[in-house]
């Protein structure tokens, strides 16, 4: 008995740590590492093994966590970013601007969510931008917006609203996304920027 | 010899927990779907339309506020399921998810496509499908139409296409 007892002892916290591994791995977790087909264009990060039954095992976890539901490449991809253009953590107390230009896909747009990869919990009805938005500004292939917790003052102008997102990010989805982009994603999109106006406390 | 021994276990238990959660997390999380969307009214062999994606209707991680989405749940252990959805001039598509959260099967429903339908059956259980498309399945399924809809009233289309689609036992039981 006095043998068997380390034995017994050391099979359950060897299942238990490799049990808390997995859930590490596959994204269970605040923290993880990132594994699979990763696209990485100035900042902005997509997986394109979502959707692929050929995903590892790892990434099949952390897409079933974060992206359920979510679509093969072909139909679209989805890139997301964090932090600004100097790698600061974009935040609700910030304004920032966003920019950009023509989108190498049928249709696109850019949504804002919060720590918990869910729209924020507000009532702006200011959840996205799009290419219809863009379509709409003076010149479509030169668009911009504001994202901030408050509107800024001017009627009817475009803005995604931060309020109650915390540390927040953004996904670009580019719908129908072109023949170039899944070729070469690096040569082919020119993401949009996003530049911090102001945060509040900043004199 | 003793800590030898224990070290050894420790990491094959080790390998084993590893093993069978990573595996069993896919399986678990859409179990857990299925279940959630089952709370919110979302029955078995129909096209359940979500209202219009906002903070207070989300139901999963990261949704679009820019489609419109339907639902319809089946379990392939009851049959074979013919799904059918109309076509039209915006952009849409019709996926289907296996109970481990691969997506299977997608068709445009982008007006130009040939797509007139597909029926899911377990394997082995292949029906007569009258020239439509067929796909092998094991257990559940989900599958899922998204419809461009940025707008209200593009959102408000989007629901009468929902209701124009079929999911249904086939043949009809």
């Amino acid at each position: 008995m006095r043998f068997l007892l380390p034995l017994f002892i050391a099979g359950i916290f060897g299942l238990a740590a490799g049990g808390a591994s997995a859930l590490w791995a596959g994204g269970m977790l605040k923290s993880g590492p990132r594994m699979g087909n990763g696209v990485v264009i100035d900042g902005w990060t997509s997986d394109w093994s979502i959707g692929s039954t050929s995903a590892n095992p790892y990434v099949r976890a952390r897409i079933a966590r974060n992206g359920l539901l979510a679509l093969r490449k072909e139909e679209a991809v989805y890139f997301t970013r964090s932090r600004d253009e100097e790698g600061r953590r974009l935040d609700e107390a910030c304004i920032y601007r966003i920019s950009g230009g023509a989108m190498p896909s049928q249709w696109w747009s850019i949504t804002l969510y919060d720590g918990d990869s869910r729209l924020p919990m507000n009532e702006d009805d200011a959840l996205s931008f799009d290419a219809n938005d863009a379509e709409s500004q003076a010149d479509p292939e030169n668009w911009s917006f504001r994202i901030s917790s408050e509107p800024n003052g001017q009627p009817g102008s475009l803005w995604v609203s931060s309020r109650s997102a915390g540390q927040f990010d953004v996904t670009l989805r580019l719908y129908l996304p072109s023949e170039a982009l899944l070729a070469d994603p690096g040569a082919t999109l020119i993401p949009p920027r996003i530049e911090r106006l102001f945060c509040e406390g900043e004199g | 010899m003793r800590w030898i021994l224990a070290a050894s276990v420790f990491l094959l238990m080790a390998l084993v927990g590893h093993i069978a959660v990573l595996t069993a997390i896919p399986s678990l999380i859409m179990g857990k779907a299925h279940d959630r969307m089952e709370a919110q009214g979302a029955g078995m062999y129909r096209w359940v339309a979500s209202p219009r994606m906002t903070p207070q209707t989300q139901t999963v991680v990261r949704p679009s506020p820019d489609l419109s989405y339907a639902i319809c749940r089946f379990d392939l252990a009851d049959g074979p399921v013919l799904l059918e959805a109309p076509l039209s001039e915006a952009y849409g598509s019709l996926s289907i998810f296996d109970d481990r959260t691969n997506n299977v099967f997608v068709a445009s429903l982008q007006e130009g496509s040939a797509f007139n339908g597909v029926i899911v059956h377990a394997p082995g259980d292949v029906p007569d499908a009258g020239g439509r498309e067929t796909l092998a399945l094991g257990g559940r399924g989900l599958a899922l139409i998204r419809r461009l809809s940025p707008d209200e009233a593009s959102h408000g289309q989007a629901a009468e296409l929902a209701a124009a689609s079929v999911c249904a036992p086939f043949p009809a039981r």
